[in-house]
C-alpha cells in the first residue's frame, strides 16, 4: 500500500499523453460543434450570430433530412447484414473445408487492402456504363438486352453501393470469426457428438455461445463505421443520383461545403453524433449482458 | 468418420468459397490488367481480358510525369509516423488504466469508444480551424496530429483488453527485485502483449493509410499529397485517363495487398480479441 | 527490451522531427517584415513568398505556368512562387474550406461563378491598378464587369472562350445529313446517328458539375430566354424552360448513354474524343482532347454555333467563359502577386501560355489574335473556321446567369447541382416534369434568400 503512495504521481505520466490528445483533438471540436450548431455560421462569411435553436428546428422539418436519414439506415442495415452474412458464412466454410484454409482467406482478405479512393476507382471503372466489363459482359452474355446502369439507375445504384460495402467489409468479419471460431476447444463437439447432438444443435449450443461476444462488437464497430463513413458513397456517386443515395453523412457535408450553411450542418452531425451515441449505449447493454452471463 | 453428407456438404463449402473468393479477387485483376492497357485497348473492347498492346506507359506517366511515387512516400510516412506515436501514447495509457486506474478505467474506455463514433465530417471544419491556429495546415505534422486523435481512442480501447490478460503477480514480483513503474512496464509488461500491440499497430496504419477526407482538406501542395488525395485528383484531371487511374491504383494497392498477405495471421482476430479478454 | 524500446522511441522522434521539417512552411515572417516597410516599393524590389493555386492540373499549361513562375524569381531574386494545382473540382472545396479556416493562397485562378462568391465574402482585393497596367482598353468590357462590384474589379480574365456545337463530319457525311442549325434537326440528326455503338449525343447531368445546367442555358438563352429573372429568381417554369427541359430528356431518352445521368464535364467530353459520341457541346479544348486519344478523328471534327428555335430567330448569345485570375485579401504580397499577373499577360508569354491549348483557350485581350507569332500555331490554322465561330460566341454570350450581370445567384445556379439533381429525378424516379421544374425552382429562391 505505502509503495502506491509513493509512486502516485508516476501513474498519470503514463495516461496524461493520451489524455491530453482526446482532449484537445476531440472535445474541443465537439464543443465548437456544439456551439456554432446555435449561430448562423456561414462557411465563407466572417460574421454570424446566435439563433438558439433555429438551425435544429429547421433541420427536423427538412423532408430531405428524414429521408438522408431513413437512407442511412437502410445503407447501414443493408451493408451490416450482407458483411456479417457473408462473412460468416465464409469463416464457417473455410473453418470446414480440410484443403486450401490458408489459400482462400489470403485471396478473400484482398479487398481489406482497398483504399476507399481505389474501391470507388475501380469499381467505377468496372461497373462504367459504356466501357465497363461487368456492364458489357452481361450484354455480350445475353442476359442484359442493354448495357445495365450500375451506379446510374435509381434501382440498381444502392444494391450496387451495398454490394460494393460488402464486398469491402466482409473480410474483416470473416477473418474476425474465423480466429473465434478456432478457439472453440474441439472436445467440446466431441463430447457433443456422443451425446448424439446433431449439427445444427452444436451450431447452436456450442459454437454461438463462444462467438457470441466477438460478433457483437464487431457489430457495433461495423454499424459505427459504416454509418458514419463518408468517402465510399462521396467518392462512388456523390450521394446521387436525385439524391438516392445521400446518407447522413453526405447530407452533412452538402449542408455545409455546397450550401454553406455551417451553422446548419453541425447540427445535423450533432443528431448524428446523438443517434449514434443511443445504438451504442443499446449495444453495449445487450453485450453486458452476455458477457456477465458467460462468467 | 466421413459420412456421404460431409463429402457433399465439403464439396459445397469450396464452391462458395471459389466464388467468393474470385469476386474479391476480381477487381484486383482488373486494375492490373487495365493499368497496362493502352487507352484504345481500354474502350474499343471491354469485355477483352488481355491487353491487346502490352505497355509500362501509364506507370512511366504516373510516376515520372504526375509524381506519384512522392505521395506515396508521403503517405507512408505519414501512416508510420502516426503509427510509431499512436502505439507508444496508447500503449502507456492503456497499461495506466489498466494497472493504475481499475475503477476509472471501465468509464474511460466507454468515452474512448464514444470518440470513435464522432463523424468524421462533424470535425472537418474545428480541425482545419486549430490547424490554421497554430500553423499546421499544410504540413504532414498537422495531418499526423489529426490522425493521433482518432487513432489513439481506438487503439487504447483495443489494448486494455491485452493489457487486462497481464497477470500482476508477475509484476509484483519485478517490483520487489526493484524495478520501477516504467522498468516493469518496458520490460516485464510489454513483451507479453506484443501480440497485441502488433496488432493495433496494424488497424492503425491500415486506417491512417486509407484516410481521405482529412488529407483532401488539410493539404494544399502536390508534393506533400497523400495517396488518397492524388488518386482523387487523377479522377479530375484535365484528361480523363482510365490507364493513368489503374496504373496509380495498382501503385498504391499491391504494397497493400502484399502486406496484408504477409500479416494475415497477425491481423486475425485482433480487432475484437483484446477487448473480450 | 529496453533497447527496443528506445529505439522506437526515437524513430518516432525522428520521424517528428522530419516531418516537422519539411512540414512546417514558415511564411517568411523575415520577409513579412520586409513588405510592411515602405523601402521595396521605393526601390522598386520584390520580396517575399507567394502561394498560387490554379486548375491547370497536367500537361502543356501547368508546365508554362512553371516556367513563367521559374523565369520570374530568376528576375526577383528575393520572391519566392509556390505553385499547387487542384482539379477545378476539388479547388471549389479547398478555397471554401480554406477561407473558413484562414489558410487560402494569396493569387490564384477561378471560375466566373467562385468570383461573386470570393467577393462577397470580402475576400478579394481589387485589381484596378493591375488592370490599368496591363491596358484597360485591352480587355473587353464584358468580361471585367463579371468581377466588377461597387465600381471596382476584382478579377481579371486570363483566357475566354464559348460553347459551341461540335460534330463529326464522317459521321453526318455519311448519313447524308446537313449540319444542324435549329434544335429540331439537331434532335433528329442525332437520333439518326444513334447507332452502331456511337451515340448521338450525350446529355450529361451529374449533380457534382453544372452540365445540366449548362445545356439548359443552351436551349433557353438560344430562345432569348434566362434561367434568372430580372430581379434574380430562379426561372426554370417558364415555357421555354419547360421546352428545354424536355427537349434535353428527349436527346437523353434517345440518343445518349444511360449513364450520362451521373456525368460530369470529363465524362462527357471523353465520349467524344473517344469517337462514341456524334454531337458534342464544348469550347475548343474539344480539339485537344480528341488530339490526345484519337489522333485520326481530328480531321473529321468541326464546330458551329448553337442550334436555335427557329432558324430565322435572332442569334442569341449563350455561354461565354472568361477564366479570371484573383488575388486574395490574405495576401501579405499583393505587389508581388500582380507584378506576376502582369508579367503572364506580357506577349510572348501569353501567346506560350495560349499555344498549350490552341483554340481552347482564346485570349482575353485585344491586340494577341492577329499577331504572326499567335497565328503561326498549327492548330489555329488548322481550326480557323472554329476560332472564328467560337469568337463570335464569346463576344455575344455571358457566363450562365450573368445576363442580368454577376449575382451570387447566377453562382447558385451553376455550383449546387440543383438543375442537375431535377434532372436525375425525372429521368430515375418519373417525376412530372412541371412538379421537377418547380420544385427546383423553389429550391433555387429558397437558397438565394441566404444571400442578403
Amino acid at each position: 500500500m505505502k509503495r502506491k503512495v509513493k509512486f502516485d504521481y508516476a501513474r498519470w505520466i503514463f495516461v496524461l499523453p493520451a489524455l491530453v490528445i482526446v482532449g484537445a483533438l476531440l472535445i474541443y471540436p465537439i464543443f465548437s460543434s456544439l456551439y456554432y450548431s446555435m449561430t448562423t455560421k456561414h462557411l465563407i462569411r466572417a460574421s454570424y450570430d446566435f439563433i438558439g435553436v433555429d438551425n435544429y428546428k429547421a433541420v427536423l422539418s427538412d423532408s430531405n433530412f428524414y429521408k438522408a436519414f431513413f437512407t442511412s439506415i437502410l445503407w447501414t442495415v443493408g451493408s451490416l447484414f450482407g458483411q456479417l452474412f457473408i462473412g460468416f458464412t465464409a469463416a464457417l466454410a473455410i473453418n470446414r473445408v480440410n484443403m486450401g484454409k490458408g489459400v482462400y482467406r489470403t485471396l478473400m482478405i484482398i479487398p481489406w487492402a482497398f483504399p476507399s479512393i481505389v474501391i470507388a476507382l475501380s469499381w467505377k471503372w468496372i461497373l462504367n456504363g459504356v466501357s465497363g466489363f461487368v456492364p458489357n459482359l452481361l450484354v455480350q452474355l445475353g442476359i442484359c438486352s442493354e448495357l445495365p446502369q450500375f451506379l446510374s439507375d435509381s434501382g440498381l445504384v444502392f444494391l450496387t453501393l451495398i454490394f460494393i460495402n460488402v464486398w469491402f467489409g466482409a473480410p474483416m468479419i470473416m477473418v474476425n470469426v474465423l480466429s473465434a471460431l478456432q478457439t472453440i476447444p474441439q472436445e467440446q463437439y466431441e463430447a457433443a457428438q456422443i451425446d448424439g447432438a446433431s449439427k445444427v444443435q452444436q451450431f447452436w449450443y456450442i459454437t454461438v455461445p463462444h462467438i457470441k461476444i466477438v460478433v457483437g462488437l464487431l457489430v457495433v464497430l461495423r454499424t459505427i463505421w459504416v454509418f458514419n463513413n463518408f468517402d465510399i458513397i462521396y467518392l462512388l456517386t456523390g450521394g446521387g443520383p436525385a439524391n438516392a443515395t445521400t446518407t447522413m453523412p453526405i447530407y452533412a457535408y452538402n449542408m455545409g461545403w455546397n450550401t454553406k450553411l455551417l451553422g446548419r450542418s453541425s447540427a445535423v452531425t450533432m443528431l448524428l453524433l446523438a443517434f449514434l451515441l443511443m445504438i451504442c449505449v443499446v449495444y453495449f447493454t445487450i453485450i453486458g449482458k452476455w458477457e456477465k452471463e458467460d462468467k | 468418420m466421413t459420412t456421404r453428407r460431409d463429402k457433399i456438404g465439403n464439396v459445397f463449402c469450396h464452391i462458395y468459397l471459389i466464388i467468393l473468393a474470385v469476386v474479391a479477387f476480381f477487381p484486383l485483376v482488373w486494375v492490373l490488367l487495365c493499368s497496362v492497357k493502352t487507352s484504345g485497348d481500354l474502350t474499343a473492347n471491354p469485355t477483352r481480358i488481355l491487353p491487346k498492346h502490352f505497355t509500362l506507359e501509364n506507370f512511366l506517366h504516373v510516376i515520372n510525369e504526375l509524381g506519384f511515387a512522392e505521395n506515396i512516400a508521403n503517405s507512408l510516412l505519414i501512416a508510420i509516423s502516426t503509427t510509431c506515436i499512436a502505439i507508444v501514447i496508447s500503449s502507456m495509457a492503456a497499461y495506466g488504466i489498466v494497472r493504475f486506474f481499475p475503477k476509472l478505467g471501465s468509464i474511460m474506455s466507454k468515452v474512448l469508444v464514444t470518440t470513435y463514433m464522432f463523424p468524421p465530417i462533424l470535425l472537418a471544419i474545428p480541425y482545419s480551424m486549430v490547424m490554421a491556429k497554430a500553423g499546421l495546415v499544410n504540413t504532414r505534422i498537422g495531418l499526423v496530429i489529426v490522425y493521433l486523435s482518432f487513432s489513439v481512442p481506438y487503439a487504447v480501447w483495443m489494448l486494455v483488453g491485452f493489457f487486462k490478460t497481464v497477470p500482476i503477480g508477475i509484476e509484483e514480483a519485478a517490483r520487489v527485485d526493484g524495478a520501477n513503474k516504467l522498468q516493469t512496464f518496458v520490460q516485464i509488461v510489454l513483451p507479453l502483449v506484443m501480440p497485441g500491440i502488433v496488432a493495433t499497430a496494424i488497424y492503425t496504419f491500415i486506417n491512417a493509410w486509407n484516410e481521405f477526407l482529412y488529407s483532401l482538406i488539410l493539404i494544399n501542395s502536390t508534393e506533400k499529397m497523400t495517396v488518397s488525395v492524388a488518386l482523387k485528383s487523377l479522377q479530375g484531371a484535365e484528361i480523363l485517363n482510365w490507364g493513368d487511374m489503374m496504373a496509380a491504383s495498382a501503385l498504391v494497392v499491391v504494397p497493400s495487398v502484399v502486406f496484408f498477405m504477409f500479416i494475415q495471421n497477425k491481423i486475425a482476430g485482433g480487432m475484437t480479441e483484446g477487448a473480450v479478454k | 527490451m529496453r533497447r527496443k524500446l528506445a529505439i522506437l522511441l526515437a524513430g518516432t522522434m525522428i520521424a517528428t522531427t522530419i516531418l516537422a521539417g519539411c512540414g512546417s512552411k514558415d511564411k517568411g515572417s523575415a520577409s513579412q517584415e520586409a513588405s510592411n516597410g515602405t523601402t521595396e516599393e521605393e526601390s522598386g524590389k520584390l520580396e517575399g513568398d507567394i502561394t498560387f493555386w490554379h486548375s491547370f492540373t497536367q500537361g502543356p499549361r501547368l508546365e508554362v505556368i512553371q516556367e513563367t513562375a521559374d523565369q520570374f524569381m530568376k528576375d526577383n531574386l528575393d520572391v519566392k512562387i509556390t505553385i499547387e494545382t487542384f482539379s477545378w473540382g476539388d479547388f471549389y472545396t479547398k478555397w471554401t474550406t480554406g477561407l473558413a479556416s484562414g489558410n487560402v493562397p494569396d493569387m490564384s485562378t477561378a471560375l466566373p461563378g467562385h468570383v461573386v462568391e470570393m467577393m462577397d465574402s470580402e475576400a478579394l482585393v481589387p485589381v484596378d491598378d493591375l488592370i490599368d497596367d496591363i491596358g484597360r482598353d485591352k480587355f473587353s468590357e464584358a468580361a471585367l464587369s463579371e468581377g466588377e462590384k461597387d465600381g471596382a474589379c476584382y478579377s481579371l480574365p486570363l483566357y475566354s472562350h464559348a460553347q459551341v456545337m461540335w460534330y463529326r463530319k464522317d459521321l453526318l457525311e455519311a448519313a447524308g445529313l446537313s449540319v444542324p442549325t435549329t434544335w429540331a434537326e439537331f434532335a433528329e440528326a442525332a437520333k439518326a446517328l444513334t447507332k452502331d455503338g456511337v451515340y448521338g449525343c450525350s446529355f450529361p447531368c451529374g449533380s457534382n458539375d453544372l452540365m445540366g445546367t449548362r445545356f439548359l442555358n443552351f436551349y433557353v438563352r438560344r430562345g432569348g430566354g434566362s434561367l434568372l429573372t430580372d430581379d434574380l429568381k430562379a426561372d426554370l417554369t417558364s415555357d421555354l424552360a419547360i421546352e428545354g427541359i424536355n427537349y434535353w430528356l428527349d436527346i437523353y431518352e434517345n440518343c445518349s448513354p444511360k449513364d450520362s445521368v451521373n456525368y460530369a464535364v470529363l465524362d462527357q467530353a471523353n465520349l467524344f474524343y473517344q469517337g462514341k459520341t456524334a454531337f458534342d457541346f464544348n469550347s475548343g479544348f474539344q480539339i485537344g482532347g480528341v488530339e490526345t486519344n484519337s489522333p485520326d478523328l481530328v480531321d473529321q471534327i468541326d464546330c458551329a454555333p448553337l442550334p436555335k428555335i427557329n432558324a430565322d430567330d435572332p442569334d442569341h448569345g449563350a455561354e461565354t467563359s472568361n477564366i479570371p485570375m484573383v488575388v486574395w485579401n490574405n495576401s501579405e504580397h499583393q505587389d508581388i502577386c500582380k507584378a506576376f499577373i502582369k508579367k503572364l499577360y506580357e506577349k510572348d508569354t501569353y501567346i506560350k501560355f495560349l499555344d498549350a491549348t490552341p483554340v481552347g483557350m482564346l485570349p482575353s485581350i485585344t491586340g494577341i489574335s492577329d499577331t504572326p507569332e499567335y497565328q503561326k500555331n498549327e492548330t489555329v490554322q488548322k481550326f480557323s473556321n472554329a476560332v472564328e465561330v467560337i469568337t463570335d460566341a464569346m463576344n455575344k454570350g455571358t457566363a450562365i446567369g450573368y445576363e442580368h450581370g454577376p449575382s451570387v445567384q447566377a453562382g447558385f445556379l451553376t455550383s449546387q447541382g440543383i438543375i442537375e439533381s431535377m434532372f436525375q429525378d425525372i429521368i430515375t424516379n418519373g417525376t412530372d416534369v412541371e412538379e421537377a421544374a418547380k420544385a427546383a425552382e423553389d429550391k433555387l429562391n429558397e437558397l438565394f434568400l441566404t444571400v442578403q
